[in-house]
């Protein structure tokens, strides 16, 4: 029972993040049609500002928002820099489907780059805010730390913000109308170009609380090359893509599914086996339901 | 007579290489294979993404399969060292046969990104079954060059040999693929598959049979690499080699096999072109570790940006619009 429990705790806990990564994809995807492929960058770069934050003000609270304001800042500079370059000079032909795809990756390799030049290849190291011994359940010590509780509260946050702002104000409809139909969002009087660069900067803020989560709810450590972040950036594909990539609910239910099978495999299985597990749902996915949980028919041609 | 004859064509730069590689230093013959490798391997990439429009972000995965079946083919049945990369090529191609009937269905970003996934998780599977010796890896040794050639003849001579042989067999064998009816099957599934279907073409099949042959080259070139370093083992295929060839690729443009040399040499040539700034200036370390990622990149998103469609495809397009005028 107790284990059952911490599978639950376990999986949503790892969830929660995977499904911030999630929606910046899903944003990212939505306002572009580009996988962002650099959003592991992005995320990192933030966690370095993070840490030069937290080294700063000492207070992790503090650096948090100011690393995701600082990431949806870079985020949106991306945006008027690369992205709006590479559609204006959009080719048609056979790469027209790649370049989006090189050219983040490219993004990626030099934000790493640029990353090892200002702090090092080495591994930097971000103290936790808050304990990370979990609470106790009578005698049983449970998956859950108060690190652990924060990170969950702080990841609900986000969300019903986000959700807020999509489905109650303007802004949130301009979001969707542009992402639906920027043609008809445009004659509607949107400025799709500047919805753009938004949805980009939010994705760079959730981008930028995924990263710097993720690090202090780890080890803590953190390098240009981290696995840990090929690992968040593929995790939050899988589940963008599993939720439906169009769909912002879509996304944190595919994260948060994607949790659980995770953590029921690391727990009832073997630690091992995690990515093969991860690959085959994708596949799985993908091939049965190639919409996604949450997703129209006519949502894609796969 | 390069155009009409493609056989005297290869067959005379095969003898080039063959008397450039008794003229220079070893540390040129190794990266003349290392060069061979990359070809192999960025021609797998351009058949894939140049002639049937889909992109893989990881061909390292594949070339791991090809390097670790070449290895326990030696190891632990002692194949002759041609067969272990027949066994290669076998083993990458059913790979890629399996991966390519679950991607055939897969389009655009999907594809990459779940490329992108097989590429960084494979080598840390490969890490967890004692069969594949954990995070050391295996040894691969193919031996000592043959006596006849003579006592001066260096193992890297020797990798150098066997691999641009490798190459000029594989790209010649490729390019008779591109022209027949596959090859142009390809470019019209590339072209629009919809209007390919249409004309009675089999998209899926086309598309399963383009990832076969390419993750065919890909297990090569896997073998291949494995033979320069004798060991295969994860960190032989990181996630950085799967992006340096995709890199390899775009450089080369992903349309046309013409220019695939372009990016092999300008890979190889990165880190040396590094060293030698490193040492003039007496950079720190961190530029050493850091201005290859940096060059890489940069170069990646100019080519993109400006030459989409590669060097090669860009000099000939703008031959025919002078043509024209």
């Amino acid at each position: 029972m107790a284990q059952f429990i911490n599978m639950l705790l376990i999986g949503i806990g790892a969830g929660s993040i995977y499904a911030l990564m999630a929606i910046a994809m899903v944003l990212v995807w939505r306002s572009t049609r580009v996988i962002n492929f650099a959003q592991a960058g992005m995320a990192l770069l933030s966690t370095y500002i993070g840490f030069e934050l937290v080294q700063k003000t000492g207070n992790f609270w503090i650096a948090l928002p100011l690393a995701m304001i600082l990431g949806a800042f870079f985020s949106a500079v991306i945006e008027i820099l690369l992205i709006r370059t590479l559609i204006r000079h959009s080719t048609s032909g056979p790469v027209a489907g790649i370049v989006p795809i090189i050219a983040t990756l490219g993004l990626l390799g030099l934000i790493r780059a640029m990353i090892g030049f200002i702090w090092g290849n080495q591994d930097i190291q971000i103290q936790p805010p808050l304990s990370k011994v979990g609470f106790k359940l009578g005698q049983e010590t449970i998956a859950l730390s108060p690190m652990n509780l924060l990170v969950l509260l702080t990841v609900l946050a986000m969300v019903l913000v986000l959700g807020f702002i999509f489905q109650k104000t303007s802004l949130g409809l301009s979001l969707r109308a542009s992402a639906y139909s920027p043609e008809i969002a445009q004659l509607a009087g949107i400025r799709v170009g500047a919805i753009r660069t938004i949805g980009w900067a939010i994705a760079g803020a959730a981008g930028a609380a995924a990263g710097l989560l993720q690090t202090v709810n780890g080890t803590g450590a953190v390098s240009p090359d981290s696995l840990e972040f090929s690992l968040l950036l593929t995790f939050g594909f899988i589940a963008a893509v599993i939720g439906g990539l169009e769909s912002l609910p879509g996304a944190v239910l595919g994260a948060v599914v994607l949790g659980l099978v995770l953590a029921c495999v690391q727990i009832y299985i073997s630690g091992t086996f995690v990515f093969v597990v991860a690959f085959a749902l994708l596949l799985l996915v993908l091939l049965i339901r190639p919409q996604g949980f949450i997703g129209t028919k006519a949502g894609r041609r796969a | 007579m390069l155009k009409k004859h493609p056989l005297a064509g290869f067959s005379l730069f095969g003898i080039i290489l063959f008397i450039l590689s008794n003229r220079v230093d070893e540390l040129r013959v190794f990266q003349g294979a290392t060069v061979a490798i990359y070809v192999i391997a960025i021609a797998s990439i351009i058949l894939l993404t140049g002639y049937s429009g889909q992109v893989s972000l990881g061909q390292g995965a594949l070339l791991a399969i090809g390097g670790y079946a070449a290895a326990l083919a030696r190891n632990h049945w002692g194949a002759p060292v041609w067969l272990t990369f027949c066994i290669a090529v076998l083993a990458a191609a059913l790979g890629g046969y399996l991966l390519g009937i679950a991607a055939a269905r897969l389009s655009g970003p999907y594809l990459a990104g779940t490329t992108l996934a097989l590429a960084i998780g494979l080598p840390s599977i490969a890490n967890q079954f004692s069969i594949f010796g954990g995070e050391q890896g295996l040894l691969f040794d193919i031996g000592a060059p043959p006596a006849s050639l003579g006592e001066n003849f260096s193992q890297y001579k020797w990798y150098f040999w066997i691999a641009a042989l490798a190459a000029l067999i594989a790209i010649y064998w490729l390019r008779n693929v591109m022209n027949s009816r596959y090859g142009r099957s390809w470019k019209a599934v590339r072209g629009n598959d919809v209007a390919a279907e249409l004309a009675g073409i089999n998209v899926g099949r086309n598309k399963v049979l383009a990832f076969t042959i390419s993750a065919g080259l890909a297990g090569l070139a896997g073998a291949l690499l494995a033979m320069t370093i004798s060991t295969v083992s994860p960190g032989a295929f990181p996630l950085a080699l799967s992006f340096s060839l995709a890199t390899g690729a775009v450089l080369s443009g992903v349309t046309t096999l013409g220019g695939v040399m372009i990016g092999a040499v300008t890979l190889v040539a990165i880190p040396e072109i590094v060293d030698t700034v490193v040492s003039r200036f007496e950079s720190s370390e961190s530029v050493a570790n850091n201005l290859p990622g940096l060059l890489v990149s940069t170069l990646l998103i100019l080519t993109v940006l400006f030459v989409p469609n590669g060097p090669v495809e860009q000099l000939r397009t703008r031959r025919e619009h002078r043509a024209k005028k």
